[in-house]
């Protein structure tokens, strides 16, 4: 079943290292012995309109034998969080766990007076080598009528991930590895363009699966579904992305600023040389020198 | 596909063997691993009593980061924008190695005065490690962040003696810088870890490590203070959990990297760098004036030898900031071909992109310069 609220939720990588540190610190504290244990914790972010945005998380107490969170715990934390990061608001809670349990309502019921509509995000911590999605789902709580008794229980909801440009950056270095010392140029522009060039090639296969899925349906393999076509035509008709003659005067213009910043560089390198080359010249060649140096001539 | 995989897994392993990279994960043992996260309570008091770092004032040498750390740091600099902000960092030692394994933010800004701030910061302090304790971050403060947002990772005046009085009192402790706006006009994380030498200690010469451009207004007091301390290694590690998820993350992440746009993000510290490096020049340009006119008789080598090292520096910083511009515009470049250039039928659009990456790569010629 998925969420009918219509909002987007946008992921923030933090979140995800975050929660992804907390189990492996308790799975490693609680040694080797049996199953780790599920952890709890809050997310925050910024909810404007119809978009809500999870920036950051901490960790909460919840006892699950007494079924009891530590609300004194959870005000401290949002108190000491405010005051870092005060445009943060508690949107809701994570936790670890291959499927919602159902002890999970009461926690997001406990949570409802925060947030009216928390919002619960579920890590999946196995680590399955096959999986090739995140193994985080997003969960709303909806008023549902079943057998004639209105209950609430848990909807998917579809998220993306969102990143700051400086998140991003360093999400790659520490994913990739990437080279920390690029002092040298050439692994500075080639650490950039094989970015750029995974990037692409990852929007050339999406691209080529929906091909190949229109070629399928074209030879009558698969169902000829509507709406999916609608969106796959919508998409190909938002090519070009901008085509205007000022697009193109204010990109030229960039253009043309960069060469300039290039000529600058390249006329101060030049000069530069010139200067070392004049002074070794003179302290060759230079006549009145009177330490000994001999005067050669070419 | 298949040829290119394999040569660029030789390429991996060949940069990982260059770069003494030890993988921190192998399939096999994934378990041990993650031992790094296991916080042994009785060796790290019994390292506390021992206190070897008293002997020497260069027994720290390498800094171990966790990837939820570094990224937090950098999220927190970042959201200060130009204003410099600070925080914790906690973890524990390990023989010469210092690991962080978190971070946390502190509630004071750069321009309150470091008297009244630190009262407030200790406070928060601990109640946040207490609080943390409970959750099961069991590390200690091992150490403080702030930042430099534009003008380099080292440390100021203040933060020198700052540090100083921590390695007093604190010890172990470690002090590092990070500077989002190069960050993100570099593409690559601008981050520095130092420690000072105590008052008085004549450190043996060591060559600087990695060339950074100070702006102006600061490099007075860079230059005055950058023989106190010294900077240690940087590496990351992160959990298996970690490694897999953020795979995963390149999944859904791959669309922000072709979307980024560092030339719009970066307009003002360009502009900044630019009028910077013109001061700079004048500068070196009277100085050289002056000095040329007693050329002659008496040229006095050492001061000859730090014009030219001047504006050889000025050479160097704008070649860097250049090739930040151009690798901006090429990103620009590619996301237009891919994007703007659309014709009616297969073979055209085929012809099409084959034609404007090479007219786009003739027109883009300086590449040549990046070499240099």
């Amino acid at each position: 079943m998925s969420s009918s609220s219509g909002l987007t939720f946008k992921l923030h990588p933090l979140v995800i290292v975050n929660i992804s540190d907390h189990h492996t610190r308790s799975k490693a504290q609680t040694g080797r012995a049996g199953r780790p244990p599920r952890v709890y914790g809050c997310v925050l972010g910024v909810q404007t309109g119809r978009t809500v945005e999870i920036f950051n998380s901490f960790e909460l107490r919840y006892d699950p034998v007494e079924e009891l969170l530590d609300r004194a715990f959870l005000e401290t934390k949002q108190e000491q969080y405010k005051k870092v990061f005060p445009k943060y608001d508690v949107l809701g809670w994570y936790s670890t766990g291959s499927d919602v349990q159902d002890s999970d309502m009461l926690i997001h019921k406990a949570l409802m007076d925060i947030n009216e509509s928390p919002v619960y995000v579920l890590l999946n911590p196995t680590i399955n080598h096959a999986q090739k999605d995140l193994p985080i789902s997003i969960f709303e709580s909806e008023l549902h009528v079943i057998d004639e008794v209105p209950s609430l229980i848990f909807v998917n909801a579809s998220y993306t991930i969102e990143t700051v440009e400086a998140e991003r950056i360093s999400v790659d270095h520490v994913a990739h590895i990437k080279p920390s010392d690029g002092s040298s140029a050439a692994t500075q522009l080639a650490a950039h363009l094989t970015g750029m060039h995974s990037a692409i090639k990852m929007l050339n296969s999406r691209i080529r699966v929906l091909y190949h899925h229109l070629a399928s349906i074209q030879k009558g393999d698969a169902e000829y579904e509507h709406s999916l076509l609608r969106q796959i035509s919508s998409l190909v008709r938002r090519l070009p992305a901008i085509d205007s003659p000022k697009f193109q005067d204010d990109f030229l213009m960039e253009y043309n600023d960069t060469l300039l910043m290039t000529y600058l560089a390249t006329i101060t390198k030049c000069s530069s040389t010139m200067n070392e080359l004049v002074d070794k010249f003179n302290t060759a060649y230079d006549k009145q020198n009177r330490r000994g140096g001999r005067t050669t001539f070419i | 596909m298949e040829a290119s995989t394999s040569s660029a897994m030789v390429a991996r392993q060949t940069w990982e063997i260059e770069n003494n990279i030890v993988a921190m994960e192998s399939p096999a043992a994934a378990s041990d691993s993650d031992a790094i996260f296991e916080y042994d309570e009785a060796s790290q008091s019994s390292i506390q009593q021992l206190k070897p770092w008293n002997r020497d004032p260069h027994f720290f040498k390498n800094v171990k980061i966790s990837a939820l750390a570094l990224l937090k740091m950098v999220v927190h600099s970042r959201s200060g924008g130009t204003i410099e902000v600070m925080g914790l960092m906690q973890g524990k030692t390990d023989g010469d190695t210092i690991i962080i394994m978190d971070a946390f933010a502190l509630p004071v800004e750069g321009t309150e005065t470091r008297v009244n701030a630190q009262a407030d910061a200790y406070e928060y302090m601990v109640q946040y490690s207490q609080t943390n304790k409970q959750v099961g971050r069991l590390e200690n403060v091992v150490g403080w962040y702030h930042s430099h947002p534009g003008y380099g990772c080292w440390l100021s005046g203040i933060d020198v003696s700052t540090q100083m009085l921590n390695q007093t009192y604190q010890e172990p402790f470690l002090a590092v810088v990070i500077d989002p706006t190069r960050t993100v006009s570099a593409g690559k994380v601008e981050i520095g870890a130092f420690r000072t030498y105590p008052q008085g200690y004549k450190p043996p010469d060591e060559p600087p490590s990695e060339y950074q451009t100070i702006p102006l207004n600061k490099i007075e007091d860079f230059g005055v203070h950058y023989k106190q301390y010294y900077s240690l290694d940087i590496t990351y590690f992160k959990s298996s959990l970690d490694s897999h998820l953020l795979d995963l993350l390149w999944n859904k992440y791959w669309v922000n990297t072709l979307s980024s746009s560092p030339l719009l993000a970066n307009r003002d510290y360009v502009a900044g760098q630019v009028a910077d490096l013109a001061e700079k020049l004048e500068q070196a340009e009277s100085q050289l004036a002056h000095s040329g006119r007693m050329g002659g008789f008496f040229m006095p080598v050492q001061k000859k030898k730090e014009e030219e090292s001047q504006l050889a520096k000025i050479s160097r910083d704008s070649s860097k900031i250049t090739v930040e511009q151009l690798h901006g515009l090429m990103s620009q470049v590619i996301k237009n071909t891919l994007f703007n250039v659309v014709t009616s039928s297969a073979s055209a659009s085929a012809a099409a992109s084959a034609e404007t990456p090479t007219s786009a790569t003739d027109s883009s010629g300086p590449e040549p310069m990046i070499l240099l």
